[in-house]
């Protein structure tokens, strides 16, 4: 069960102990109990307790959650200033120049998280030019951003 | 007689002269996520200007904003919720809320039930139910957002809550009503007594299913953003007498409720309710029951 949760894990060199006794898959949707929860439960449940992501045609979407849980480890991680972290929660790419700190992986493919200057977790990306490299150019792709509560709410 | 003549006859009786008003928006902060005053600061910083609200801990009044309030990075990292200000009142009368295991039995889309996660500061169990099976991915999408992880969230009628076989120290019932007119610009043209009739059934429904998974020593809030005596106080007289339930006193803003309405004598138990007239919010209903040992 854990792994599409570890294999995302290890795009952004994370590790996270997941208590596997209070992780639970109900059909595509993964979510963490605890204790508390796991006590009181019934199996005909729509949502509980932390939800981390879901499957979707192979491939593993994770929750804000999770990333907000990566975030706190030692990660790929992206600083990024005011006004890219707009644009950024907007939809939109990240150009080198909106770049503040770079904390593990600057290397083309590589997944990074993007964070504010508050360290708060604004989504993720990936690397489209190694980060070492001067460029005006777009560096980082926007896979998922924190707007996405917005556009679900317009579906 | 138009309808909008007959409900401000109605208000008249009751102690309160019909006035338009539109209630100002309102934000809470989830203290959850990060101290309040670091998300006024910020907001402030975005040239939001905000009034605390007098009466709620974590209330705020939006006077001004340049934008719109759901689009912020701070309101999308769920570091604050927009939530009427009367609205914010219920949750903040139970006792105690930490650690316990609470019903929401009218749940979506689920603003007070961020704010009992906020208030239990994620600990213990909330119960969230809704009937709408519709409604529950938005208020999945809120609980998401606002980083909520105690919470069970059921499609299931509040009327069938004894289904899942458990008893609850704190029942949150925000019961369906018929609203008011301050919310609603077309409520004089589209309710009717009859409506208003529905709907005090339907609650005296959900009461007594709630009034059976209640722990004895537990805490019912009841509350609606309904303007008219059966939604209210007769629904709750009616619990008095039926349901082994008695009103405990809050302390919050709002009116003592009158205990003789259109002339008929209630239980005086009714003044420990609050009414709260639209003005400063909008129009809002609330009171605390207990179980009669």
């Amino acid at each position: 069960m854990m792994k599409p949760l570890e294999d995302f894990l290890s795009h952004f060199n994370a590790k996270i102990f997941l208590d596997e006794t209070f992780l639970v898959k109900k059909r595509n949707r993964y979510f963490l109990w605890n204790e508390a929860l796991k006590n009181v439960i019934a199996r005909n449940f729509f949502y509980a307790g932390l939800y981390l992501g879901k499957m979707r045609k192979g491939r593993f979407f994770p929750s804000f959650n999770l990333l907000k849980m990566i975030g706190k480890t030692k990660a790929n991680k992206v600083v990024v200033d005011k006004k890219t972290e707009w644009l950024f929660i907007c939809g939109r790419d990240i150009f080198k120049r909106g770049i503040k700190k770079v904390k593990g992986s600057r290397e083309k493919g590589s997944y990074v998280l993007i964070l504010n200057m508050k360290d708060e977790c604004l989504g993720y990306g990936k690397i489209l030019h190694n980060l070492n490299k001067t460029s005006e150019r777009v560096v980082i792709k926007n896979i998922l951003d924190i707007g996405d509560f917005l556009r679900r709410e317009s579906k | 007689m138009s309808n909008k003549k007959f409900f401000e006859e109605r208000y008249a009786k009751l102690g309160w002269k019909f006035k338009y008003v539109k209630p100002k928006q309102a934000i809470r902060i989830n203290t959850m996520n990060i101290a309040e005053e670091k998300v006024v600061n910020r907001l402030e910083a975005l040239k939001i200007k905000l009034e605390k609200v007098p009466f709620l801990e974590h209330g705020y009044w939006v006077h001004h904003s340049e934008f719109s309030l759901g689009a912020t990075s701070e309101y999308l990292l769920g570091l604050y919720s927009i939530q009427e200000a009367a609205a914010q009142i219920p949750a903040t009368l139970f006792t105690e809320l930490k650690n316990k295991v609470v019903l929401d039995a009218c749940a979506a889309p689920g603003g007070k039930t961020v704010q009992l996660a906020d208030l239990m500061q994620n600990t213990g169990v909330i119960i969230a139910l809704d009937v709408k099976k519709e409604r529950l991915t938005a208020m999945a999408n809120h609980l998401e957002r606002c980083h909520v992880k105690n919470t069970i969230i059921y499609n299931l009628d509040a009327r069938h809550a004894s289904k899942l076989k458990l008893k609850f120290d704190c029942i949150l019932l925000d019961v369906p009503c018929s609203g008011n007119f301050s919310t609603d610009k077309q409520w004089f043209r589209k309710r009717t007594i009859k409506d208003i009739e529905r709907n005090a059934k339907l609650q005296r429904e959900i009461m007594t299913e709630a009034a059976k998974i209640l722990k004895d020593d537990g805490e019912m809030i009841y509350s609606t953003c309904s303007l008219e005596p059966e939604e209210n106080e007769l629904n709750i007289n009616w619990a008095i007498e039926n349901l082994n339930l008695k009103v405990a006193k809050i302390d919050c803003y709002g009116e003592n409720t009158s205990t003789k309405i259109f002339g008929k004598q209630l239980d005086n138990q009714i003044e420990n309710c609050r009414r709260i007239w639209p003005g400063k919010t909008q129009g809002f209903f609330v009171c605390k029951l207990k179980k009669v040992a």
